[in-house]
């Protein structure tokens, strides 16, 4: 961590420069991918109108020309961030969905002396430029890590990881085919060939280091929001005419598809992690490379604490449940009725969540950032788990994954936002108040606290903030 | 804070700026100046915020940036779709189809937070930390230095309560000096001589209960006021410790009144290995008398059991040896039932003075009704390896001579300066401050703490006063050390309890008295919720269930199939 530097001191260190060069090169690749779909959308005119032609090749140029500046910006930006190809992938990806809020509906329109495409219209209207911005960000950060190679990236699993990844994404798509054959009536063995090539790309992507579950989860869910884009928005269009359509009509239509890919991803992330937990228990024999702390020292503290924090956030979320008067559809989960036993079941869910926050995410926060951050991406993942899916099913009813169905469920999202960022702050303040894991005198816990900041300082931060876009962003997919 | 309201309020007016010219600031019939101003008051306590959560810890630009626009959008889901329909006179819905209206915010707010932490970053690295001489730099003096010794009760409960100081920024340098590394829960010592509990299970190590406090296995052995040290002794060699502030908890050792033989051939019941050693004493007596010993004298000998001292301690080790022989009994066919004998002596005319004479008197009847002789009114004035010699002339044949009979504090505290207790305690004023000493501190059993409650006396020497002053102990150094007044301790007991072995029990609760099975129960109860440390309270109700289905363990652990009393026994000790 530099202290006397700023921006400009760390352009002018040698590893700056060379991650500013390395990030405009990934960026000209990047570009390339991005440009590739303009033309193939014919929106490249539109940058060219930046420079007063209307020329698609000088477009391109001037498209390329921003594209290598703006990867240099990467460069300089993760310049102090772990090097590897699972945490630039999500900075890469929340880099280019930030572009697309800066760049495209704000200085390209004020560029040709435009308003800005602040309004819900005009975003839609440039849906195509955003999922052109995440190819842009995905690549560059790809092409950046194996630009700089020196930082130990590995895109070969071993093989081990690599039948564990298959067989996790297996696994998980078993469990989704039999909602979605309930849910649909069709029985679609694709399912099963999506889930193993998804596991078989989790530990390529994301190498063999081991993490907890939680982050593990979270990563999975962005995994599976990436192969939405890639396998339900991108490929089926260009299979069918041979021409990309990013079109806000074919996003929507592709929106029914969007939960299962979520859940299939966070499940991948979750059972991967998981397996790879019992092989260790089943078979290392070197004691030390096991978890030091057994589960029943510490972590029965953790669990009462999940439980308190998990009423603190169902409290919060009752203030939604209220007003969308959704309480006595909670209510029919027990076959109960009126808005009391809602209210009751509401918040006995809330505290289970609460404690499996706390199994999960157990000595993952240092602030109260990181709290906020993986409670709310943990929200996100239970409005897809359990408001779009478990609750329909529950209650005996279908399930509405679908355009028209997520669009109702908003509320509700906003409402599992704001219970998972309660739940994330009230964890850590009392996991910091009682079990400060971060100030210790012991080297060997001192290495695993370093282990977990280093985690943070990897690709943690870029999951909350690509998780909570993916959240906020849900509006222009589906109105 | 006060950077990021100002960075939220910068970067707040071009954003401001920006809306305005495209007409999106007041859509709702606001004036555009009023629009304007609170658009600039959200935009500063948005920065205030970032700067509160994210600011704090600088870890580069992309995860600055990143903190940002999380907390940007997570202001937009706050404000622009919770507070802001509030304040047009509207409930808030959260659809989507608000969400859609208050879109354009969305991307304000997004490019705000992100656009904020960046400056932030860049401010806070640039001008404000490297513009500072001192907060980034490391202190300028050491931390204050707070050693503790002895691991009892209070000496934990001082450590713990300094780990919990520090999180709230009082950064003491913690020392916790005890002679073993765990915690001893002394009311169930008794239990594990009978061999119900397992010895381990009623302690608890103290580098787990304080795994963030410096810890040193060894004893003082001398305090040096003057430089403000204690001298170390550990299996290694000797080593000074300084310290700013000292806290003494080292309990109490047995007290033999100089009586002739006692301190050579009584057991105690102090420590762990009191109560293993007890036990084994008695199941390898046992052993011997269970062959047909033509020495009628030297068969009583072994099959009697004698304990100095009516109060709790020997109240309960008398009860638990009597449960103990009674319940092995039928392994030892060559001794008759009635064979053992239990006998207790006390100087009063009724055991347990601590409780309510009424408690005193049922305890007295149900051990008398099993079987227990007592000897009230009565002293022990001398004991050899054959015999306790009475007060009265007459002495009592035995092997197994129990002292409970009293306690004072140990070596360390009667060669130190300050006022002192008849007993020998350290005198202390009402916040636990040695008098006379600087930076001295004491409590629990080594420590006499006067009740200004009520005047002329002092608080008891119990565990749970221990536990308390502790905390005040604590407490009251952080409080010196920012300069201000130490606290008083407070504390009115909460109750007394004593185990009478065999499901019996007396208990005075807050001047409530219960007695037999019900005391028992609560006994049991209360105790196990006091045991440090769930995994303990696992272990010993496991160990009480077992205790109910089985019979009491026969396995001698030592090599000695009677051992006598180990001559490192009769030194006195200070259980630190």
């Amino acid at each position: 961590m530099t202290t006397t530097g700023g921006l400009v001191g760390r352009l002018a260190a040698p590893g700056a420069a060379s991650s500013a060069t390395a990030g405009a090169a990934a960026g000209l690749v990047g570009g390339a991918v991005f440009g590739v779909a303009m033309a193939s959308l014919g929106t490249l005119r539109t940058v060219a109108s930046i420079v007063r032609t209307d020329s698609a090749t000088v477009g391109f140029v001037v498209h390329m020309a921003i594209a290598a500046i703006i990867g240099s910006g990467f460069g300089v930006l993760v310049f102090r961030q772990r090097g590897q190809a699972s945490e630039m992938l999500f900075w890469g990806l929340l880099y280019g969905a930030f572009w697309w809020f800066l760049g495209a509906l704000t200085l390209l329109p004020l560029l040709t002396a435009q308003p800005v495409a602040w309004d819900l219209s005009s975003a839609q209207a440039l849906l195509p430029s955003l999922i052109g911005h995440l190819y842009y960000g995905a690549t560059t950060a790809l092409v950046f890590v194996a630009l700089r190679r020196d930082r130990g990236t590995k895109l070969r699993p071993r093989p081990g990881s690599a039948v564990r990844g298959v067989f996790a994404g297996l696994i998980v798509a078993a469990a989704l085919y039999l909602v979605i054959d309930r849910m649909a009536g069709v029985r679609s063995g694709w399912i099963f060939v999506g889930g193993a090539a998804a596991g078989l790309g989790y530990p390529v992507l994301f190498s063999d280091r081991r993490e907890g579950a939680g982050p593990a989860l979270i990563r999975g869910t962005a995994y599976g929001f990436l192969w939405w884009i890639l396998a339900a928005v991108t490929v089926p269009p260009l299979l069918r005419g041979a021409t990309l359509n990013w079109s806000q009509a074919a996003v929507m239509a592709s929106m029914d598809r969007l939960p299962g890919y979520l859940l299939l991803g966070g499940g991948i992330g979750l059972v991967f992690t998981g397996l790879g937990g019992v092989s260790r228990w089943l078979f290392v024999d070197d004691v030390r490379r096991l978890e030091p702390d057994s589960p029943g020292s510490r972590g029965l503290h953790a669990l009462g604490y999940g439980a308190l924090a998990g009423l603190v956030g169902g409290s919060v979320f009752t203030v939604v449940m209220v007003l969308v008067g959704e309480l006595p559809t909670v209510a029919h989960l027990v076959g109960a009725q009126g808005a009391g036993a809602g209210l009751v079941v509401h918040l006995l869910i809330a505290q289970i969540i609460g404690v499996s926050y706390a199994m999960l995410f157990r000595r993952r926060s240092f602030d109260v950032a990181s709290g906020v951050g993986w409670g709310v991406c943990y929200g996100f993942f239970w409005w897809t788990l359990g408001d779009l899916s478990l609750l329909p099913l529950l209650a005996g009813a279908t399930l509405q994954w679908n355009a028209t169905g997520i669009a109702a469920a908003f509320p509700s999202l906003v409402g599992h936002l704001g219970y998972g960022a309660a739940v994330g702050v009230v964890y850590f303040w009392l996991e910091a108040r009682t079990n400060p894991w971060w100030i210790t005198r012991s080297e060997v816990e001192g290495l695993r606290a370093t282990s977990n900041r280093e985690q943070t300082l990897g690709s943690a931060p870029a999951l909350w903030g690509l998780i909570v876009l993916i959240a906020l962003t849900i509006p222009v997919f589906v109105v | 804070m006060g950077w990021g309201a100002f960075t939220g309020a910068l970067i707040g007016l071009p954003v401001a700026a920006l809306m305005g010219f495209q007409g999106m600031l007041a859509p709702r019939g606001r004036s555009e100046l009023l629009a304007w101003v609170l658009f600039v008051v959200y935009a500063a306590g948005a920065g205030a915020v970032i700067g509160l959560v994210v600011a704090p810890r600088i870890r580069g630009l992309a995860v600055a940036a990143c903190g940002g626009v999380v907390m940007g959008l997570l202001g937009w889901l706050f404000f622009w779709l919770t507070v802001d329909p509030v304040l047009h006179g509207r409930l808030p819905t959260w659809s989507v189809s608000a969400a859609s209206e208050a879109y354009r915010n969305l991307v304000a707010d997004l490019l705000h937070g992100g656009l904020v932490a960046v400056f932030l970053h860049e401010l806070l690295l640039r001008w404000v930390y490297t513009s500072r001489s001192e907060p980034e730099s490391p202190p300028a003096g050491r931390a204050t230095r707070v050693v503790i010794v002895g691991g009892g009760f209070g000496g934990l409960a001082a450590a713990q309560r300094f780990e919990r100081l520090a999180l709230r920024g009082h950064g003491v340098d913690v020392t916790l000096i005890s002679e073993s590394n765990f915690l001893l829960f002394t009311p169930m010592l008794a239990e594990v001589a009978s061999g119900a509990l397992e010895p381990s299970h009623i302690s608890a190590p103290i580098r787990a209960a304080v795994a963030f406090t410096r810890f040193r296995r060894g004893s003082v052995d001398e305090v040096s006021t003057t430089n403000q040290a204690v001298r170390l002794v550990e299996a290694t060699g000797v080593e000074w410790i300084p310290y700013d502030h000292l806290i003494l908890a080292v309990g109490s050792v047995p007290y033999f009144l100089d009586l002739p033989g006692v301190s050579e051939h009584a057991f105690t019941l102090k420590d762990l290995n009191d109560a293993v050693s007890l036990r084994e004493h008695v199941i390898g007596l046992l052993e011997r008398a269970d062959h047909s010993d033509p020495d009628l004298m030297e068969r009583r000998r072994l099959l009697t059991f004698v304990v100095a001292g009516g109060g709790f301690a020997g109240a309960e080790a008398i009860a638990e040896m009597f449960d103990l022989v009674q319940g092995v009994l039928r392994y030892f066919p060559g001794i008759a039932p009635d064979e053992p004998r239990f006998v207790l002596i006390h100087s009063r005319n009724s055991i347990l003075p601590e409780l309510p004479t009424e408690l005193g008197s049922y305890a007295l009847e149900r051990l008398r009704a099993r079987g227990i002789e007592f000897r009230l009114e009565t002293r022990v004035v001398g004991a050899t390896a054959n015999d306790v010699e009475l007060s009265d002339g007459r002495r009592i044949p035995t092997r197994s001579f129990v002292w409970t009979a009293g306690n004072r504090p140990g070596a360390l505290i009667a060669g130190m300066g300050g006022e002192h207790a008849g007993n020998g305690a350290l005198i202390t004023d009402s916040s636990c401050r040695v008098a006379g000493l600087n930076g001295v501190w004491a409590l629990g059993d080594c420590a006499q703490v006067p009740d200004v409650d009520n005047a002329g006396t002092s608080f008891p020497p119990t565990a749970q006063h221990a536990l308390r002053q502790g905390k005040v102990v604590a407490d009251n150094i952080v409080a010196v050390l920012a300069g201000r007044d130490p606290a008083t301790f407070r504390f009115r007991a909460l109750g007394l309890l004593v185990a009478l072995g065999h499901r019996t029990a007396a208990a005075d609760i807050r001047g409530h008295q219960f007695s037999g099975f019900v005391a028992w129960v609560l006994w049991r109860g209360i105790y196990l919720v006091k045991l440090p440390g769930l995994e303990k309270r696992i272990r010993v109700l496991v160990d009480w269930l077992l205790d109910l289905i089985f019979p009491r363990d026969i396995v001698l652990t030592a090599r000695s199939v009677a051992p006598e009393r180990p001559a490192a026994h009769a030194a006195e000790k200070a259980p630190q």
